[in-house]
Parts: structure tokens; sequence; C-alpha cells
């Protein structure tokens, strides 16, 4: 896809891990690096979860402003810096919503604004690969219907009563599909990791 | 639709780990969220399992296209960053680094005083934080102590199940968690503070089982909510302690600690 070289997702995860250390360990500096390197992936989700691009820029900033003040949570072990942030990012975009006037929704395709051709990192970003398949088989092992509300949840940041709504169907129904369904995609993922 | 949520035929048991799914879905709101972050401060396990649910929806995210920002958010980024540093530095002159080792500092004595994971400190950093109008040359650390909630576990018998109670002074309102708990029928179960001074016990009301309920307290009952306070539970009729009589017997206590 691209003319020239970019950094292997390793070598970019590694550069930004690193980053995350030098900030956790008082490095200012390294904010800005972070910020270059993993903004479009951020600004995606919360425009994405929040629908408008004022109130995504504003969860934006909260979201960079949040890990320069408690950098050292991140716990390298654990998962991949760009997975963590990107969890940070989404969290923070939703309890916007949860909190505030926002409307929110899905934003149309249109209003995204289009990507500067120095992308940073972006692609190679990518959450763990092996971990990305096994949700993707595990959420897609669910009906779809349920799959289809989970989805509507994570990536549109629906409530229940949002969801049931535009099921038409009573919330204690919606409610135990869901929870159904998270019951059983809890079950793959954890075989999973027994395996 | 009120009702309890662990209805017969939903078939679905809302345990922690459930709770946590939904939380990290984004699908908890108000008073469940509240109680959702109170409960990750003191339950590691809870914590543990939000995080786990995070970790395993991550790479959904990549399905979201990116999108490039304007250029002055990060000109504000920047612009808060250098505000607070300001702040703290001049807050704390003798702090031998300024801002993030101070506030490192500050983080690593909440997981210590509460055994709490990093989970935990996001949220109690996450209030602080949010807390409005902090102008700078105030002392972050008096100032953190006067708005960080405090949340008590009031573990029931070995049955498993547990009181959750967050109280946010700056509210002044408190959140009871009861979702584990079922009615029996025949008692009420009553929430009492116990003062740390000694003074006599003050009730916080008839606990709703299976239900979260906030409620705002009295300022006769916050002067005595601080550190070391503690609660108990106890077992009355239905209704709560029937006027001029005992209370019935404790079956739960807990302690707040701050966040």
């Amino acid at each position: 896809m691209a003319a020239r070289p970019r950094p292997s997702s390793d070598e970019a995860r590694e550069a930004l891990r690193d980053a995350m250390a030098r900030l956790a360990a008082g490095d200012q500096s390294a904010l800005e690096e972070i910020y270059r390197a993993t903004r479009v992936k951020l600004f995606g989700i919360t425009l994405r979860i929040l629908g408008d691009r004022k109130e995504a820029e504003d969860a934006l900033q909260d979201v960079y402003v949040n890990l320069w003040q408690r950098a050292d949570r991140y716990d390298p072990t654990r998962a991949s810096p760009i997975a963590w942030l990107s969890a940070f990012a989404r969290n923070r975009a939703i309890d916007r919503l949860r909190t505030g006037k926002v409307r929110g929704g899905a934003v149309p395709v249109e209003e995204a604004a289009p990507l500067p051709d120095e992308r940073p990192l972006a692609d190679a970003l990518l959450i763990d690969a092996q971990q990305a398949a096994q949700i993707h088989k595990c959420l897609g092992a669910l009906d779809t219907r349920t799959q289809g509300h989970i989805r509507a949840a994570f990536f549109e940041g629906k409530t229940y009563a949002q969801l049931a709504e535009s099921a038409d169907v009573p919330l204690g129904t919606m409610k135990s599909w869901i929870r159904r369904g998270l019951q059983r995609l809890r079950a793959c993922l954890e075989a999973s990791e027994a395996s | 639709m009120s009702g309890p949520e662990n209805t017969p035929d939903d078939g679905v048991k809302r345990d922690d780990p459930m709770i946590a799914a939904e939380w990290a879905l984004g699908l908890l709101e108000g008073e469940e969220l509240l109680a959702a972050r109170g409960k990750a401060a003191t339950d590691p396990d809870f914590a543990w399992r939000k995080q786990w649910w995070d970790d395993w929806f991550a790479p959904l995210t990549d399905a979201i296209p990116g999108a490039e920002p304007s250029d002055h958010v990060w000109q504000g980024i920047a612009a808060r960053v250098a505000t607070q540093a300001a702040a703290q530095t001049s807050a704390a002159p003798h702090a031998p680094a300024p801002n993030v080792v101070a506030l490192k500092a500050e983080v690593r004595r909440w997981r210590w005083v509460a055994g709490l994971t990093s989970a935990a400190a996001a949220v109690a950093l996450a209030l602080f934080f949010s807390a409005p109008g902090r102008s700078p040359g105030e002392a972050p650390p008096a100032q953190l102590a006067a708005a960080a909630p405090m949340v008590a576990t009031v573990p029931v018998g070995e049955s498993g199940l547990r009181l959750d109670v967050t109280y946010i002074p700056e509210s002044q309102r408190m959140v009871v968690g009861a979702i584990g708990l079922t009615a029996d029928g025949v008692h009420d179960h009553e929430l009492w503070l116990v003062p740390a001074d000694g003074t006599p016990l003050q009730s916080l009301g008839v606990v709703a089982p299976g239900e979260v309920r906030s409620m705002e307290l009295p300022q006769t009952v916050t002067a005595k909510l601080g550190e070391g306070a503690s609660l108990v539970l106890t077992r009355e009729p239905i209704g709560g302690k029937p006027e001029g009589k005992d209370a019935g017997p404790v079956v739960a206590k807990g302690a707040f600690t701050r966040i």
C-alpha cells in the first residue's frame, strides 16, 4: 500500500513502549512523541464514539493530559501500549458520553477528516494480530443478532436502553441477550487462554 | 423494568465478571457506573476483570478508521500540561523534581494505602483531576484528600456477598450497591454509620437488595464521615429499625478508606 518504508509493527510498538516508559519516568517530551504516534488512531476512536468533532477533540485532549498525569499506570507486561491506549481513549469517550450532554452516535464516513500522508505509524500500530483474531472468532461464534448488539455497544457507545429501543424489544430482553452473549464470549476467550 | 436484575428467566447470573464486562463494553450508566468505579478501587479481582475485558476488546478498535485531529489539540494538551506542571511546582516548592515525580509518589501512596491496582489509581486520579476550578497555588495533596472518594466494602458473612459503598465528599452523595443481595421477604437490612469519635450510630437507611442506590447525605452525617468511620449492617424487620426499639443483630461490618 505504501510507497515508502515504514517501521515494522514490532519496532513501532517498541518505540511506543519506550516513550511510555520515559513519560512514566518524568520525561515530558515523551508525551509529544506518543501523541504523534497515536493521535490518528485514538482520535478515530473518540470521534467514532462521540460523533462530534469538537467533543472528540476535547476527549482526545483529556486522554493525553490524563496520560501525562498518570503514565505509570501502564503496565508494559500486560497489554501492548497501543491496545492499552485504545481502551483508555474509548473509556474516556464513553465516560464523556455518559456524563455529558453529548448525543453521540456513529460518525458518517464523510465527516471523518482525511488522513495526512505521513500517517504516523498508524498501520504499524495495529493491535496484536493473534489477540485480534481470537476476539473476532469468539464474537463471530455468537448468533448474529447478539453479535450486532454487542458491536453497536462497543462501536457506537449505545446503552441498553438505546439498543432495546432500536431493536424494539423490552429492556429486560435486551439485557438478557447481551448478558448471555457476554457470558459465552467470556467462556470462549477463557478457553483460548487456557489452550 | 426496574425489578431485580437476576430474575430466574434471565438465565444469566449478573456476577462481578459480568458487571465488569458490561462496564468495559460501556453499558453501565449513572449510579451503576459510579458503583463499578468505586468497586474497582477496592476490589483487585474486579479491577483485574475490567482490565481483562478491556484488553480483549481493544483489538476491535482496529476496525475504526483513524482520523486526524486539528492542530490546536496538541497545543491545548501542551498548554494544560504546562499549566498543571507550574501549579504543582509552585504548590510543592520543596519537591526535588517537579510535577510528575511528586504525582507519581502520590499515586504510589494511594496504591499502597488501599492495596489498589493501577485501575483504581486511575479512578482516583480521574476524579481528582476532573475536580473543577483548581487554581494554581493550592496544595494538591490537601485538596486531593478533600476530593478523593471514600469507599467501604461490607462483606456479608461467608456468603461472598457484599455491599459496596462509595462516598463522594464533594457531592455529599453516597452510593450503596447491593447487587448480589436478595430480599428474603421477612427482613430488611439497615446500614449504620459508626463515627470514629465514638458518638452514636447514625442510620444511613435500609438497603435495597439487588439495587444500586444513591443518596444525598445530610450535613449531620457527612460531618462524621471521615477516614476511620465504619459501617455496620443490622438485620431489622421490614421497613427498618422500629422507632423506640433497639437495633437488630449486626450481620456485617466494614470501614471507609480514602482512595
